[in-house]
């Protein structure tokens, strides 16, 4: 089943000027390959926002046109309102990004390696080293070599990366990818706080859970084409079901299939699915108790972001 | 620009492999000399003592110094800036190299400078050292002290063969870093460009010999010009071609035609470099 949601709202107020990534027809062909196809995403300030899809689904692509490592084929990409391919550097000096995995030069030490990035980026003073070591907690291990790192400690420096030219937009692909279950939270506790600061977040995670505790908005893509963009309470309300035990159970489907406000009814080992509304379990239960069909149970069934996502992408997680 | 060759450099100075590179060109300078030393007191009857004496002696050491330099420093060079460039694919960091950068022209730009400013420093370092050893020789063999050589004309004529080693450099080293573009590694850069440095010698003693129009080809290679081009090294009879790989062949071409040739040469590299790296994907 492929659902397209486009719903423009954000946890934010936010205004035309708010908008800091907007990709207009973005697509990329790799021979004849779509890799991404018509993409219209937009990003705000303040947002976190989650893309998701199965492997091989573009989203790295995708990271990569936007950090102009990669040229689209066609459409086009603006960051905080300048196009980036005759913007590229205005933009991009305002954009941290990890690209699936941090990469650093193994022989220098965490802090020589943001050293170097500082003095690339240029306008970075030394002390703002530091001040990003210590935010990810690895002060005290900046003047080992990064080759000593562990993989946690690795993806904690890529972070001090992002940070060190405080950006506006911070992207970041798997980002607790490696770590320990207190690194993870450690980190999930930190998207907020970014985007809090007046940044946006864009964030890659096969880690749905996390998506789901973190962002305010999500976009779904496979196959390079995007089934899905929508605020995640949006998406996951939409999947919520209403789970009904009757006796007569053919009856209640006969009653509930003439219901034009009910999306569908189906059995589920001996219990009725209704896909309606989230506020009408009391209208459904009126609607049976007219036709004196009364109901032994009636729940909410509550659904995750895993389980939507897995609907939309027909599980498919591989490719 | 000057932020990129500034964090380039700072890199390349943090890097072991650069420091184990000048380390390896001081050696090399102080084995030749040493080992020329040694064979030039061996006492036998027939052999080329004598010549090689003549490559003794303070006179000849910044010459002498220099032929090593466009020898075997091309191939520290090539192994310099391959890695310099290729080692960013190997380790991944070259998205963000290039995300860190204003343009990925000047990010290109500054990896170049920053290893030619290396290449340029290891340079007068290995003269140094040669001169240096030199000294030491001279001691060492007994032979005279004096620095009458050393006239205006001699420095100029020597500051003017700096510059020419440099130049010989410069299409090995593009050469490697053009290959380290293309395969996004090292290991192309500094295989292609160590192995056609040696091979190319090769397959010159082997025209030259086939005669005919095939022994003009190497005309229009590197290697022939390079000899050209170290041919004005200041060195004794018989050493003038210098000390390298550049085969083994009287006839050279003239110093306008081998400019030129290692000039298009560069700049062919140069084009395929920026091109590759401009148009092509950066990808994981």
């Amino acid at each position: 089943m492929t659902t397209s949601t486009t719903v423009q709202t954000s946890a934010n107020p936010v205004t035309g000027n708010d908008i800091i990534l907007r990709t207009t027809g973005l697509t990329k062909y790799f021979g004849k390959l779509a890799a991404v196809k018509d993409l219209n995403i937009e990003l705000r300030r303040g947002e976190v926002f989650g893309f998701l899809g199965p492997n091989g689904a573009g989203k790295s692509t995708t990271v990569g046109m936007i950090l102009g490592l990669v040229t689209p084929t066609a459409g086009n990409i603006e960051l905080f309102g300048l196009k980036l391919d005759s913007h590229r550097w205005a933009a991009l000096r305002r954009v941290g990004a990890i690209i699936e995995e941090p990469a650093f030069y193994p022989y220098l030490s965490g802090r020589d390696n943001l050293d170097t990035l500082a003095r690339a980026i240029g306008g970075i003073k030394y002390t703002k080293i530091d001040e990003v070591l210590e935010r990810v907690n690895l002060l005290d291990r900046a003047n080992d070599k990064y080759s000593h790192y562990s993989l946690g400690m690795k993806q904690r420096l890529g972070i001090a990366s992002t940070l060190l030219r405080d950006p506006e937009l911070i992207i970041l692909d798997e980002p607790t990818s490696g770590l320990d279950p207190a690194g993870t939270k450690e980190v999930r506790d930190l998207i907020p706080q970014l985007a809090h600061e007046r940044r946006a977040v864009f964030l890659c995670s096969h880690l749905l859970h996390e998506v789901e505790l973190v962002c305010d908005r999500v976009t779904i893509i496979k196959q390079g084409i995007m089934i899905a963009n929508a605020p995640v309470q949006e998406l996951l309300t939409k999947g919520q079901l209403l789970q009904i035990k009757v006796e007569d159970q053919a009856q209640a489907l006969i009653v509930l299939r003439d219901v034009s406000w009910i999306k569908s009814v189906k059995t589920e080992n001996g219990i009725l699915i209704v896909d309606a509304p989230q506020d009408s379990a009391s209208r459904v239960n009126q609607t049976l108790a007219e036709h004196n069909i009364f109901a032994s149970e009636l729940v909410s069934r509550s659904v995750s972001l895993e389980s939507v996502f897995l609907q939309l992408t027909g599980g498919a997680n591989g490719d | 620009m000057i932020r990129l060759i500034g964090a380039e450099l700072f890199k390349l100075r943090k890097r072991k492999m650069t420091w184990i590179l000048l380390a390896v060109l001081v050696g090399i300078i102080i084995l030749v000399n040493f080992l020329l030393l040694a064979i030039s007191k061996v006492n036998l009857p027939t052999g080329p003592h004598g010549e090689i004496q003549n490559l003794l002696g303070l006179p000849v050491a910044l010459p002498l110094t220099m032929s090593l330099l466009s020898s075997f420093g091309s191939v520290l060079a090539i192994i310099l800036v391959a890695s310099s460039m290729g080692s960013e694919y190997n380790w991944r960091t070259i998205r963000t190299a290039v995300i860190s950068s204003e343009s990925r022209f000047k990010l290109l730009s500054a990896k170049l400078i920053s290893a030619a400013i290396l290449i340029l420093i290891g340079l007068i370092l290995g003269l140094a050292a040669g001169f240096l050893v030199s000294i030491i020789t001279t001691a060492i063999g007994g032979y005279k002290f004096d620095f009458s050589f050393a006239s205006r004309t001699f420095l100029w004529n020597q500051f003017l063969q700096f510059w020419r080693t440099f130049f010989i450099l410069i299409p090995y080293i593009l050469l490697g870093f053009m290959f380290s573009i293309v395969g996004r590694s090292a290991m192309p850069g500094i295989a292609f460009g160590i192995g056609i440095l040696f091979l190319e010698s090769i397959i010159t003693a082997f025209m030259t010999l086939a005669g005919g129009w095939i022994a003009n080809i190497p005309d229009y290679l590197i290697a022939a010009n390079v000899r050209a081009i170290n041919s004005l090294a200041a060195l004794p009879q018989g050493f003038q071609a210098g000390m390298g790989f550049g085969g083994g062949s009287a006839h050279l071409p003239n110093i306008a035609h081998a400019t030129i040739t290692l000039a298009v040469y560069s700049v062919i590299f140069l084009i395929i470099a920026f091109y590759l790296f401009r148009k092509r994907d950066v990808t994981g």
